[in-house]
């Protein structure tokens, strides 16, 4: 399959819209004022699916579909969210029973929207089976994606529904069928110059996850810390839709820019606590003063230098380009104030952006960070045109080779 | 009440909230004294309107200079175009033009690697301001530049900014 920017683009509108029909089902049945957030196309490996779920109990609504579209979707919200949820629709709720069936009639509801704004889009029909709900602890809650061959990497779509002024959060993943998706796409391609093979993604997403574990390495080796890397996907996303991909809190960490191709942006970002931690296991007495201090932000500067040369060096090996980049400039901001400059400058020369993410953590000391990769998208393209994918391919068989 | 996403259709089936949450490359607009609020401003801008008179207040989120250095189709997202649609906006909610007051905040310049010229933040704050300037819009107040990113929240009641900071404390325009 060929995937172009603007079929990406296109899916990404029709996912956004079907999530726009389903909370406006929402709203009308609750008066529950929602709002959809964030609509994603990723490309992630089917172990890490949904793993951005973590430990908790979650309840969701599934539905298969198939017609001008095939595959599965499911709603999913939080478990100890049911009750609070019900109680919108009914006033008061005495059983967790009447709770039960509230919640599946909304999960219901909502996902006939979105299927419906799905066909609406493709003026064609899909038919969708009744629904099934479950409650289950983490990505358990999803579907299995469905069976492609040997195809250890599937594209997933995202949605995030925020429930304004409540606590309460909606997802809807998307998990199409990818004979029917790369049908679709071949329909919507416009010009075949802009074309990715799906293959090229792959690589680069492994390629990302060997930056990835390379960074986490360095970190172990300078901290003494026992740092894994957890996932890495490549997403799409409208510009504007950037910054929505971290969270509202503070975060402490590194920007540069990178040159060569592709050019772009790369961002190590840690929480605040999570900066402390991390810079205390690098420093040999811990600083004087309380909370972030100077010797703390040195310390993230240091870091987040070496994540990012461990992770660029990957990306130059593999596609046979010297990648260079900017000496790191510190940051400690709101993380979407930190995003939005960098989306904007990319936004200057592009509607749409691929994002690599990468988390990494660890069990001794709670520390979890995040790179953010932002990548020139036509650069991004060319440069996928010249990855020999063979090249990749020895990757796998010696990555020390390479990285 | 209206709130629009910047594709024009109103998406909002509620009534009355009391805060309505505007995204990036968004704007809404109040009749009923919603509060406004915008998050993550950096080098984007967060243009409120308001008109003391009626109480009709609006805000917008721009992300980008100028609407025909790329070609967009979403308005609200450029300074130029988004702050234009604003002010028509808020008049046709039924705002008095001639008592018709701005405050503007964000245009940092964190983060700019650019090595030549304006930052995009600079950029964004000298259009929104001429854009205003030509709608005959005063700017009754403003918290632009610097280096760090700002949240915002808009008190159509008084007209209040309230301007938020990670590390700046918080203002009040």
């Amino acid at each position: 399959m060929q995937v172009d920017v603007q079929s990406l683009g296109t899916f990404n509108r029709l996912a956004h819209e079907g999530a726009e029909q389903a909370t406006s089902a929402l709203a009308q049945m609750t008066g529950i004022d929602a709002a959809v957030e964030v609509t994603k196309i990723s490309l992630v490996d089917r172990a890490d699916l949904g793993e951005e779920l973590g430990d908790d109990d979650y309840v969701g609504v599934q539905f298969d579909f198939e017609g001008a579209m095939a595959g599965e979707t499911v709603l999913v919200f939080e478990s100890a969210s049911s009750t609070e949820i019900a109680e919108s629709l009914l006033g008061d709720v005495d059983t967790d029973a009447m709770a039960r069936s509230s919640v599946e009639e909304l999960g219901n509801i909502m996902m006939s929207g979105f299927i419906d704004g799905w066909a609406d889009y493709l003026d064609a029909p899909i038919d969708h089976s009744p629904p099934t709900s479950f409650e289950r602890a983490g990505s358990a809650v999803l579907p299995e994606a469905p069976a492609d061959g040997d195809r250890d990497q599937v594209f997933v779509f995202r949605s995030q529904i925020e429930w304004v002024e409540e606590t309460v959060g909606f997802y809807i993943y998307m998990l199409p069928a990818y004979d029917a998706l790369t049908e679709l796409v071949s329909e919507q391609a416009a010009a075949a110059e802009d074309a990715i093979p799906v293959e090229k993604l792959e690589v680069f997403n492994r390629m990302n996850r060997q930056g990835a574990r390379t960074a986490a390495a360095h970190v172990g080796e300078m901290t003494g810390i026992d740092v894994s890397a957890e996932v890495t996907q490549i997403s799409f996303c409208p510009i504007e839709d950037v910054p929505r991909q971290v969270g509202e809190e503070t975060y402490v960490g590194t920007a540069v820019e990178f040159t060569g191709l592709p050019s772009g942006y790369l961002l190590v970002l840690f929480d605040e606590p999570s900066a402390v931690n991390v810079a205390e296991a690098l420093l040999p007495v811990a600083p004087d003063g309380d909370g972030l201090t100077e010797d703390h932000e040195a310390a993230i500067e240091e870091l987040g230098n070496i994540m990012t040369s461990g992770f660029v060096d990957g990306w130059a090996n593999v596609l046979q380009q010297s990648v260079d980049h900017t000496p790191p400039r510190l940051v400690h901001d709101m993380g979407r104030a930190i995003l939005d400059p960098i989306a904007a400058q990319l936004g200057q020369h592009q509607q749409h952006a691929f994002v690599v993410d990468a988390t990494m953590q660890t069990d001794e000391v709670a520390v979890r960070s995040e790179i953010h990769a932002l990548p020139n998208e036509a650069e991004l393209r060319s440069a996928l045109e010249a990855l020999d994918v063979d090249r990749a391919d020895q990757t796998d068989a010696d990555v020390d080779q390479i990285f | 009440m209206k709130v629009y996403d910047g594709t024009d259709t109103d998406q909002s089936p509620d009534p009355d909230p009391d805060r309505v949450k505007v995204g990036i490359a968004e704007y809404a607009v109040t009749t009923d004294g919603a509060v406004l609020t915008t998050s993550g401003l950096g080098s984007c801008i967060g243009v409120a309107l308001h008109d003391p008179a009626s109480g009709v207040a609006g805000l917008a989120h721009v992300m980008l200079p100028a609407a025909d250095e790329a070609g967009d189709g979403n308005p609200a997202k450029f300074a130029d175009s988004g702050t234009a649609l604003l002010v028509e906006e808020v008049d046709a909610a039924g705002a008095e033009p001639a008592t018709l007051e701005a405050k503007i905040a964000g245009g940092s310049d964190m983060l700019d690697f650019s090595a030549d010229g304006a930052g995009i933040g600079d950029r964004n704050a000298e259009t929104v301001r001429e854009t205003l300037a030509a709608h005959d819009v005063p700017v009754v107040g403003a918290d632009l530049g610097g280096d760090h990113g700002r949240s915002l929240r808009l008190e159509p009641g008084t007209g209040d900014l309230v301007v938020t900071s990670a590390n700046q404390g918080t203002d009040r325009l």
